[in-house]
């Protein structure tokens, strides 16, 4: 290692006094790591079905959507946007968006829809 | 080495701030360059920034804090907080994130916790490891990067002992799940050897610090908005409502992530220098939340003064290509002998070629007139013996030699050369045999006799193709005689016409050259047509090209291929080959040869016709042939810098289908156990602003309006910011960490394993103690 990657002391050591059991034990090299369970697998373990409905937990104090309609805003300028390109079915504010639009390559098409979770997902 | 998987989108790249003196006088660098190439007018009144702050010395004190002296951890989504309780500020803090690099000269993979600086990365290939977080959404997941965390966090307050003998208070999110709470735990006591651990929720800490503060009172809202999440949170009597809490998937992550994926759509070209950090900087620096998004937006749809002077630029690094010079008088004329020159030169040597061959040539007709004045001289019998010594045969093929060397010898020397035509003797003996049958003909004269009539036939072809030339030049005399009569008649009117026709053929040419060359790329905005654009780029006869390719590919191997059996099939080769397309290019367009008829004639006539040079016009068609300069080195920021934390009020922009900041307001009070319009009423009157995302500017305004719109009307409103959004979490939690009944809240190894993981679901300290 460089004398300065040393002094900064960026590197995390990989032993530690304090700690009774070690990373190099507890995560041995060269076998199968871990699997941790993401967010999505550890609501459905939780089972809060079985629990009153009346009691808080991660789910339920979740906001429920909006009352308000819903914004619909240019997904090129962020104006106001009025139209829908039925093609590309990209919101755009006026005639000079839609020209933009229409010259997009496809693959930006599909870029500014998944900014708002609406691009075409191929499974 | 086992890699860790991480949410792959959670944290794209990340070297920030520093943390040493040398690091920070970088990181004020780079904010001055950046604060340098904006424009004096362009600059708001800053409120807050996003304070920097890196702390990651090693503390030394460590042994002189007794064994039950609390531990205080904030474990906030983008930072990691950790010190002692009962003081009033961290002792250490860094990027709640890990990364896991390559050392570039021993190969060893490292951990690198935190944020560094940038320039001893360098000594590390990161291209296999992107910075990773052990966070999905607020909750801890990855407990194997935790425990790397962890590790650096104790480290750097001085921990040396053989295991972490005080208690310890860490912050959690809201409801945290028991599974992510027990292996929290877990890891503390059997990994560490904690003696105690309590868990709060950070917002709760950051509203008993402030109700400390005198901000806000025992009842009322915290509104917090972290990195992952955003949080309203009632309080009564100084403790939190959790059955009335509510959250929204949205935080500081992704109004970066938002303004990085709208900047590089926007400017492609310079990807590169958005980075996630340079993202979060500009968001940092530059974004505000707008009173109302709507006027907001009208003003720079009209882009008067006022957008004009809300709008921010970004230079970056840019040098003027280097211009070219005009050469010198002298360096044109050097450069003109040198060409004249080398011109002599080869022409001296043409020159020289061409006497060496007619020399050749000379001396081989004076060879060959020797040779046939000998044979001529010579006996019979002779002849062959004469003849061996040369190459040939016999004394006709001496003469057709020198007759042919008479030939080249002629041309060589420029003079012209008979035509065989000329010298031919007439057509009537030279096509003696056409019109006699063939059955009186002997087989030989069968042949001479279709030789002649091949011959004939070129001859006649060319006769003809001559006699069609001359009338074509002279149908020309005529035209151009008739259109001078027009053009006496009425000059002004004739002009007229002839320009309007070279303007519509000049344009049509132009236009189908366009094709060619962009291949049909012009938009609707270049050629005006308008709906040219995605998938109408091939021109028809390429597009029925690529059809025939498909159909091609697609229909081999399917049924009886019969493909061959008829004599068209073949043909289908020929449609598909590309020279196809440009077939019109060998011959030369009667459009283009009309065109520079006209143009020479508008030349003649009209003193004030100036003729386009070619390629003028389609020069400045391509955007590639255009010098860059440094407007294409600004990123603008516009509309961006209130569109992008406009997505806290409203979610669904990004396609989160969950009401916004200003609503939860609403829903939080709705879902109270004791209803009634005056606990509505005091919720309101004291509401506290904390968390990384209340820095923006006019978010506090904004929030006013939204919920005065929610409430009915008369009902006081009252928001404050806390003190400190950033820090205020820790502060509280070491203020609880140092009351004396703190004790209480924790539990030990020993409770957890008795009471198990259900005790745990439940397990909630009490705030006010």
């Amino acid at each position: 290692m460089e004398p300065e990657v040393m002094e900064a002391e960026m590197v995390l050591p990989t032993h530690m006094w304090f700690k009774k059991i070690q990373t190099y034990d507890k995560y041995p090299k060269g076998q199968a790591r871990v699997r941790w369970k993401q967010l999505k697998q550890i609501i459905p373990a939780e089972n809060y079905q079985n629990y009153p409905p009346e009691e808080p937990n991660y789910v339920n104090i979740e906001t429920p959507p909006s009352m308000h309609p819903c914004r619909r805003i240019c997904d090129i300028t962020g104006y106001e946007a009025p139209y829908v390109d039925p093609r590309t079915k990209l919101r755009y504010a006026n005639a000079q968006v839609f020209k933009v639009i229409r010259s997009l390559p496809n693959d930006y098409v599909q870029r500014y829809l998944a900014l708002r979770n609406a691009a075409v997902v191929l499974r | 080495m086992p890699k860790i998987k991480s949410k792959p989108d959670r944290v794209k790249s990340d070297r920030r701030f520093g943390h040493s003196l040398q690091l920070q006088k970088f990181a004020d660098e780079n904010r001055r360059r950046l604060d340098g190439f904006l424009s004096p007018l362009a600059r708001e009144k800053e409120v807050t920034k996003m304070p920097f702050i890196s702390k990651i010395e090693r503390q030394s004190d460590y042994r002189s804090f007794p064994p039950n002296h609390p531990i205080v951890i904030d474990n906030g989504g983008s930072y990691f907080r950790i010190g002692w309780a009962g003081e009033s500020e961290p002792r250490v803090i860094f990027r709640n994130i890990i990364q896991r690099p390559r050392h570039k000269i021993t190969g060893e993979t490292v951990t690198v916790v935190g944020d560094h600086d940038p320039a001893l990365l360098k000594y590390f290939d990161c291209t296999r490891s992107g910075p990773r977080s052990a966070f999905d959404s607020n909750v801890v997941y990855q407990f194997e990067i935790m425990e790397y965390i962890l590790d650096f966090g104790f480290d750097r307050l001085g921990a040396d002992e053989s295991q972490i003998n005080h208690p310890v208070l860490k912050t959690e999110c809201l409801c945290n799940p028991v599974q992510s709470r027990s292996k929290m735990a877990e890891l503390l006591f059997e990994t560490y050897g904690v003696p105690s651990v309590a868990f709060g929720i950070d917002a709760a800490f950051s509203y008993k610090y402030n109700q400390q503060l005198g901000i806000c009172s025992g009842d009322g809202l915290a509104i917090c908005s972290g990195f992952n999440t955003s949080h309203v949170i009632p309080f009564l009597n100084g403790e939190p409502v959790y059955e009335a809490c509510c959250r929204t998937n949205v935080g500081g992550y992704h109004i970066t992530d938002y303004l990085k994926q709208l900047l590089s759509l926007k400017y492609p070209h310079h990807m590169s220098h958005l980075t996630w950090e340079k993202a979060e900087d500009l968001k940092m620096e530059h974004c505000y939340i707008a009173k109302d998004y709507v006027s907001e937006v009208h003003l720079f749809q009209k882009g008067d003064m006022e957008a004009e002077e809300k709008t921010r630029c970004w230079q970056l690094p840019w040098t003027p290509a280097p211009v070219e010079e005009v050469p010198s008088e002298e360096e044109v004329a050097r450069k003109a002998a040198l060409k004249e020159k080398q011109g002599q030169r080869l022409r001296e040597m043409a020159e020289a070629k061409r006497f060496n061959r007619i020399n050749d040539l000379e001396n081989e007709i004076r060879d060959l007139d020797i040779l046939l004045q000998r044979l001529r001289d010579a006996s019979e019998h002779d002849i062959p013996s004469i003849l061996a010594k040369t190459v040939h045969t016999s004394q006709q093929e001496v003469e057709s030699a020198l007759s042919k060397a008479t030939q080249s010898l002629r041309k060589a020397k420029g003079e012209p050369v008979e035509s065989l035509e000329k010298s031919d003797p007439s057509s009537v003996d030279r096509y003696n045999l056409i019109s006699i049958p063939d059955e009186m003909l002997t087989p030989e004269q069968i042949k001479q006799k279709r030789k002649q009539v091949f011959i004939k036939s070129t001859s006649d072809a060319r006769q003809q193709k001559k006699q069609k030339q001359l009338e074509e030049e002279m149908e020309r005399e005529r035209q151009k005689k008739l259109e001078e009569e027009r053009r006496l008649e009425n000059p002004e009117l004739y002009l007229e016409e002839l320009r309007a026709k070279h303007r519509d053929l000049s344009e049509k040419v132009e236009q189908r050259k366009r094709f060619k060359t962009n291949g049909g790329q012009t938009n609707g905005n270049e050629n005006g047509s308008g709906g040219v654009g995605r998938g109408e780029r091939l021109n028809s006869s390429q597009r029925e090209r690529m059809r025939l390719l498909t159909t091609a590919a697609f229909d081999r191997g399917k049924g009886e291929d019969t493909f061959g059996a008829k004599d068209e099939d073949w043909q289908l080769y020929k449609l598909m080959s590309r020279d196809n397309d440009d077939d019109d290019d060998d011959k030369p367009d009667p459009d283009e040869a009309e065109l520079t008829r006209l143009s020479s004639r508008l030349q003649e006539i009209d003193p004030t016709f100036f003729k386009p040079e070619p390629g003028s016009s389609s020069a400045e068609a391509p955007p590639r042939f255009r010098p860059l300069t440094k407007e294409d080195f600004q990123i603008i920021l516009g509309v961006e810098r209130f569109r992008c934390p406009e997505i806290l009020f409203n979610p669904n922009l990004i396609g989160i289908d969950q009401a916004g900041m200003d609503e939860m307001v609403g829903v939080s009070p709705r879902r109270l156990p004791s209803k009634g319009r005056d606990v509505e009423d005091k919720m309101t009157e004291s509401i506290l602003l904390t968390g990384g995302s209340c820095l923006f500017p006019g978010m506090r305004e904004r929030l006013e309006g939204g919920i005065r719109m929610i409430r009915p009307s008369g009902t006081p409103i009252k928001i404050a910011r806390s003190s400190d959004p950033i820090l205020d979490a820790w502060r509280g939690a070491s203020a609880y960490a140092s009351a004396m009944q703190f004790p209480q809240q924790t539990f030990t190894k020993m409770d957890y394993d008795e009471k198990g993981e259900d005790w745990l679901r439940s397990y909630r300290p009490r705030y006010t103690i």
